[in-house]
């Protein structure tokens, strides 16, 4: 049951990562691809409507987290303090600059909350890139499941580490990259004219800079964590995730070079998921793995819950999970095709 | 709260404390406000009345900014459980967990999900869909309001929990935990203050636009709507849902209903203080005016009940801030019955056809818009500092609930953040706020702004 619970809570976070990383990536990307104001209206009303859909995902995972694993909710969020509240900054300004922009039809205005959603989108992506980094090498765990952590320390990866070290920075970047080219291909999916044709030539651009950094982090990723891959080869999670990225990794390239949107569109998606869900399977079970003393790593059965808090959460977590999926499907029927400005703004943006 | 200010606990405390008293500011607008925009569009839907739409439209504006704030402050409130209140999350997480899971689950993505659409999709969606969008935000914010007062009311009254065999807690009955009747009454109380809050609003906009002479059809509107149910809103958060909150305090806090009261020596026919300042040090009330016997016959039905007092607890029982609780808690009161007064006769007057034509009293009701905000907060401070020195009441001491791992240098680190942050968003809320109420709603075209011409090149002339 806690391993169901594991590939549960994974799932949530995963699906906010292809949800909103479509946003960071696009949002990263805006200045570039749209110059004229009329271009970042049709930016913005891509991402628009549906940012706090996708923003509520994160919600709904650090609620579920509470619920099913309590301790690694007191251990991680306490030791990763300034990181997660950068992160919260970040999604503040995010959500902000894209509310506000609009309300003021000037140049000046705009311009500045443009920057300050572009500049937020960044910050978002390489704190999550860095995030997703410290899972797989580890945080400085002592005997009692504690532990807190500073900005950097000496960029090495073991012993006293910081949040920012050599292989985090690394892995900040490639989910930056990758992000970008996520949300290059939405855009080349939801808009028209120039900015859809900018799209394009990014997205192709960005996954081609995407494979060789692919290769990079693998290396250092065997370098930092050694004992992963020997114990990952057991796990069929692992071959399942990584047959899910050869396919989408397929999809993609065939929908990026036949120029069908929709079909890179979703190989970007699931090629974001099998990465993902690849590296949560090749973890488990340890969730937060120790860089001072493997002994001291936090496994999945020893921060879950109660059992009888699990069964509970068992039986309405399904519920809850099958109305999102109904307003999953209605908004995607409603939103589907090309953004127009004139239809999807109310004159907001 | 403890004054040491080298206490990780006070800083703690303060950063939860001010970052959830303002997140507390949008949400209570906006489950206010969802039910006139689901009222405004039925009356659209049912009528065909164009006035109702323009209603929806201008009032979305400001409903989807307010959101956005209530959505972005609201995010940093969830983390905290993690990030500051790790041993206490660590010990009831088992408990509070699920609601908080269920909140995600079943009410923001409801919320969220079509807040898009209610706010952008009017064109995209057709009348009917955006009615049921506006309905499914509507219910979403309530039902998120009423998941996390049952997280609440499991602080103040612990229903349904057992105690683990490693120490902490899990839940016994889900039933009983999320049927607590200390949640019941607050949601009920807490709810009808938000609709106090929401209606104010509306009638302060539709008192501005009638001073101003502009826009007649929509203030009047706005008018009738906001006196009407700020009216009945306020005699419901009085009564019956105040008065039950209370004797739900002097029931299972008893302490804490002393201490509200500033009563120090228990006894019978005990009075309700009009004025007077708690001296905690002599342990009495300076220059009290009181209403004799009438505390008893709130609390316990009768003018000569015995209302227990401060001196019959031990002294590390009571509530840490008594003066701040007795304060939050009289304001609270004596805004809650101005607001009744106020509103009663605004209704009588608008019955009679005569409130457009009152310049003064439509003056105070464009003024006193801010005064629920006030009164929520008081509410809430009256609830959380009543609740002290306990985190969930007696079972688990505030001391022992906050992150130890986190060094008081982070936490006033944050805490600077959150207020520069909050500061600025708070300048740009009354900004954006005011130019969209300066702007008002649109009359002339039946398909409103985002077209050509209109609003748009309107707009423009004034920067350009």
């Amino acid at each position: 049951m806690i391993a169901t619970w594991y590939v549960i809570v994974s799932f949530m976070l995963i699906v906010y990562v292809a949800l909103d990383g479509r946003n960071f990536g696009a949002g990263m990307l805006h200045r570039l691809i749209a110059r004229t104001p009329e271009e970042r209206r049709q930016v913005i009303a891509a991402i628009g409507p549906l940012w706090s859909w996708h923003e509520v995902w994160l919600v709904g995972f650090g609620g579920t987290l509470v619920a099913v694993f309590p301790h690694l909710m007191a251990s991680a969020f306490a030791g990763y303090y300034l990181a997660l509240f950068l992160i919260l900054w970040g999604l503040i300004l995010r959500g902000i600059s894209l509310e506000v922009g609009g309300h003021i039809n000037d140049r000046l205005w705009q311009g500045f909350w443009d920057s300050v959603f572009v500049f937020s989108n960044f910050l978002l992506a390489i704190l999550f890139g860095a995030a997703a980094g410290n899972l797989a090498r580890g945080v400085p765990l002592d005997a009692h499941g504690n532990f807190s952590m500073a900005f950097f320390t000496d960029f090495r990866v073991r012993g006293h580490v910081g949040l920012l070290d050599w292989y985090t920075v690394s892995t900040a970047v490639f989910a930056a990259v990758m992000l970008a080219a996520h949300g290059a291909t939405y855009l080349t999916l939801k808009t028209e004219g120039p900015v859809h044709d900018r799209s394009a030539r990014w997205a192709k651009c960005l996954w081609a800079a995407v494979a060789p950094l692919f290769l990079a982090i693998s290396i250092e990723s065997w370098v930092v964590r050694p004992d992963l891959p020997g114990h990952a080869i057991y796990n069929p999670f692992c071959w399942l995730g990584l047959l899910v990225v050869i396919i989408s990794t397929c999809t993609l390239i065939s929908g990026l070079s036949a120029r069908r949107e929709m079909r890179a569109f979703v190989g970007s998606n699931f090629l974001l998921v099998g990465l993902l869900a690849t590296g949560g399977a090749a973890i488990f079970p340890v969730m937060l793995y120790s860089t001072l003393a493997p002994e001291n790593s936090l496994t999945a059965y020893a921060v879950a819950s109660s059992r009888s808090a699990l069964l509970l959460a068992s039986v309405w977590w399904p519920v809850g999970f099958a109305l999102a999926t109904v307003y999953f499907v209605f908004i995607s029927r409603r939103y589907a095709g090309k953004v127009s400005v004139k239809r999807d703004t109310q004159g907001f943006y | 709260m403890n004054s040491n200010l080298s206490d990780p606990a006070f800083w703690s405390r303060f950063q939860f404390g001010f970052t959830l008293t303002y997140h507390y500011l949008f949400p209570q607008l906006t489950m206010g406000l969802a039910w006139f925009l689901v009222y405004w569009k039925w009356r659209a839907l049912r009528t065909g009345d164009e006035k109702y739409n323009q209603a929806v439209r201008f009032w979305t504006k400001i409903f989807g900014l307010n959101f956005a704030v209530g959505v972005v402050t609201g995010i940093p409130m969830e983390f905290q459980f993690g990030t500051n209140w790790a041993d206490f999350s660590r010990y009831a997480g088992g408990v509070i967990g699920q609601t908080l899971a269920m909140e995600g689950m079943f009410a923001f993505f409801l919320e969220s999900a079509f807040v898009g659409a209610l706010i952008w999709g009017e064109k995209r969606l057709g009348p009917r869909y955006h009615f049921l969008a506006a309905v499914a935000v509507a219910l979403g914010s309530w039902v998120s309001g009423y998941f996390i007062l049952v997280t609440n009311a499991f602080m103040q009254h612990p229903v349904g929990y057992r105690i683990e065999a490693d120490g902490l807690l899990g839940i016994a009955s889900l039933r009983a935990y999320l049927l607590n009747p200390w949640a019941w009454v607050q949601f009920a109380h807490n709810q009808m203050a938000a609709l106090v809050t929401g209606s104010f609003v509306v009638t302060a906009v539709g008192a501005f636009y009638t001073l101003r002479r502009l826009h007649s059809s929509q203030s009047q509107l706005y008018l009738r709507a906001g006196t009407l149910v700020a009216l009945m809103a306020s005699v419901l958060v009085a009564f019956p849902t105040g008065d039950q909150q209370a004797k739900m305090v002097g029931n299972h806090q008893p302490v804490t209903l002393a201490a509200m009261e500033g009563r120090f020596v228990g006894g019978p026919r005990a009075g309700v203080a009009v004025i007077g300042q708690p001296n905690i040090a002599a342990r009495r009330l300076d220059n009290p005016i009181e209403v004799p016997g009438a505390l008893s016959f709130l609390a316990y039905g009768t003018f000569q009940s015995y209302v227990n007092g401060l001196d019959e607890y031990p002294e590390d029982t009571w509530p840490d801030n008594i003066e701040l609780l007795y304060y939050s808690f009289h304001l609270m009161i004596t805004l809650g019955t101005i607001f009744v007064a106020l509103m009663a006769y605004a209704s009588f007057q608008n019955w009679r056809g005569r409130l457009k034509s009152s310049t003064w009293l439509l003056w105070v009701l464009m003024l006193a818009f801010p005064l629920p905000y006030i009164a929520n907060t008081l509410g809430w401070m009256t609830a959380e500092l009543g609740r002290q020195p306990w985190l969930i009441y007696g079972l688990f001491h505030t001391r022992d609930g906050y992150s130890k791992v986190v060094s008081n240098g982070d936490t006033i680190f944050t805490l600077m953040g959150f207020t520069g942050l909050y500061f600025v968003l708070g300048l740009l809320f009354l900004f954006l706020f005011g130019r969209e109420i300066g702007h008002g709603p649109d009359e002339e075209g039946v398909v409103g702004r985002g077209d050509e011409g209109g609003v748009s090149s309107r707009r423009e002339e004034q920067f350009v």
